[in-house]
């Protein structure tokens, strides 16, 4: 009976004890957070720093963990200085490591890849550092323009921090919150135009700058070709212009010495100089205006090739400005445009 | 903006500029001057008078350069100019550049009878050359007096020749003329 009574008092004690130590762990597992810099894979390196530190903010509104700063958080390029990416510290190893030299209680990792032309997939990691471990994997689809992936970024900051997102933020009634670019509120202050469909837009945009319209729609080869190749028509046009400058200033200098001069000598002197200017100012008048044909001609092949290779939007619907339709009733196409 | 941007945006001005500037005008010219050689209706070599035509008053003196258009390399010449004795007068000559050397002054001697001037200019050879490298060249610059409002034409005489440094003949084509009216 005594044993047994023994036994009880002692599983009582170790009871007590275990509660007591867990208890010193607790006190010890703080909630420092330190969110490490995302990974952009085909996105902007300011565009990835902005939504990091959106996700960041967010997570500290929340108030659910401290979250370092993002100066003293960057300071582990300090300690181990390698490239940008953040891939190496994607296992838990690293990412302790890291964690215990910032001296903080949880890390998290991230990337931001984009998938397709408006897809990306944000993916995140939660280590712990004193339990040495993942305490949660993230991953979420975007589609859409910067503003959705910052929407996404702050479900992610609710998901992290164990929160559930409140609906208000997925139904994007409430940008102006998310916007945090003084850009966009101004955007936001103009009239609002009606969408330009996509093939107008690359056909505006190549028309302005040739190639540009096709590398904005991912056709960077052809785009760069038809910038390269107008670039150097550009330049040579510069170069010939500059020659035939300076003939012409020759030439006008010659012509009027001439024009005014009375000795024979120094009228055959001119007489073979003017006549060199002239052929020369010719020559480079007429390289130019090869050029310029040829310059135009590229112009006019690049703007139908980037209207051509913009993706199609559906955007003879009647929403746009205007649209252009088939009549079968009158058996013509007809074009209609809406203010 | 970023500096891509302003490239971007800088690169399209260029190119948009540099084509508009394709176009210029070519050089159109007329070479008519009256003083022009090739305007004489000359066939090189040549000798001429230049001014061809003067126009100026009794007992005014002026000048008329003995010119040589396209002349081969020459070491002497004797020019034999007339012109009308009762209109106007010799009162010298002076030597020009087409003889000129480093042995400066050449020789020249002047024959000067009624309407008729005879100059033989020498080359006076130095330790680089004996004769000159041609061209076109004032050879002798004649200074008259009108006399009297009958004027004269001027023209070379059939004595006109030219020689090189070993004494051959250097070809002249044709001769110009020239007129001088007196008020």
């Amino acid at each position: 009976m005594y044993l047994i009574r023994g036994i009880i008092i002692f599983h009582f004690v170790c009871i007590c004890f275990a509660a007591e130590t867990t208890k010193s762990i607790s006190v010890r597992t703080g909630n420092q957070l330190a969110v490490l810099e995302f990974e952009g894979w085909s996105i902007s390196e300011p565009l990835t720093q902005h939504l990091t530190e959106e996700f960041r903010e967010t997570v500290r509104d929340l108030k659910m963990y401290q979250v370092q700063d993002r100066g003293i958080t960057n300071q582990f390029n300090i300690f181990k200085p390698r490239k940008k990416d953040y891939w190496s510290c994607w296992s838990e190893e690293c990412a302790i490591d890291l964690g215990r030299r910032l001296n903080v209680n949880y890390v998290i990792a991230g990337n931001i890849q984009k998938k397709g032309d408006d897809e990306f997939l944000i993916k995140g990691r939660l280590f712990s550092v004193d339990m040495e471990t993942m305490l949660n994997e993230f991953a979420l689809n975007s589609s859409g323009i910067t503003d959705s992936l910052l929407l996404e970024m702050k479900k992610m900051a609710y998901n992290v921090s164990g929160l559930v997102a409140p609906d208000t933020l997925s139904v994007g009634t409430d940008l102006s919150q998310v916007a945090a670019s003084d850009d966009i509120k101004r955007k936001r202050q103009w009239i609002q135009l009606p969408p330009i469909p996509s093939k107008i837009k690359a056909l505006m945009m190549s028309t302005a700058l040739p190639g540009s319209g096709q590398i904005w729609a991912e056709r960077k080869y052809p785009g760069y070709g038809f910038m390269g190749a107008e670039a150097t028509l550009g330049l040579a046009a510069l170069i010939a212009y500059y020659q035939y400058d300076k003939a012409w200033g020759g030439f006008q200098e010659n012509y009027t010495k001439y024009q005014s001069e009375t000795d024979p000598h120094e009228i055959m002197e001119l007489r073979p100089q003017i006549i060199q200017y002239a052929a020369d100012t010719k020559t480079y008048n007429a390289f130019m205006k090869n050029i310029r044909s040829v310059g135009l001609s590229i112009w006019v092949v690049n703007m139908v090739h980037a209207y051509l290779v913009a993706p199609n939007d559906d955007f003879f619907d009647g929403e746009y400005f205007f649209d252009l339709e088939y009549k079968p009733d009158v058996n013509q196409v007809q074009l209609n445009v809406n203010f | 903006m970023s500096i891509f941007k302003q490239m971007k945006f800088a690169f399209g001005i260029l190119t948009i500029l540099s084509l508009l500037n394709l176009s210029c005008e070519d050089a159109v010219y007329d070479l008519d001057n009256p003083n022009d050689p090739e305007n004489m209706d000359l066939d090189p070599p040549a000798l001429f008078f230049h001014p061809s035509e003067i126009n100026t008053k009794v007992d005014s003196s002026f000048s008329v350069q003995l010119y040589g258009l396209k002349l081969n390399p020459a070491a002497a010449a004797h020019l034999d100019v007339r012109y009308d004795w009762r209109g106007v007068q010799v009162d010298s000559v002076v030597a020009d550049t087409f003889f000129q050397s480093l042995n400066d002054p050449f020789q020249i001697v002047i024959d000067d009878r009624q309407g008729t001037v005879d100059i033989f200019i020498y080359l006076l050879p130095d330790t680089l050359i004996d004769q000159n490298e041609g061209g076109t060249w004032s050879l002798a610059t004649v200074y008259f007096t009108a006399t009297s409002t009958r004027g004269s034409e001027l023209l070379f005489g059939e004595n006109t020749r030219m020689r090189d440094a070993n004494n051959d003949p250097v070809g002249v084509r044709s001769f110009g003329s020239g007129f001088i009216n007196v008020e």
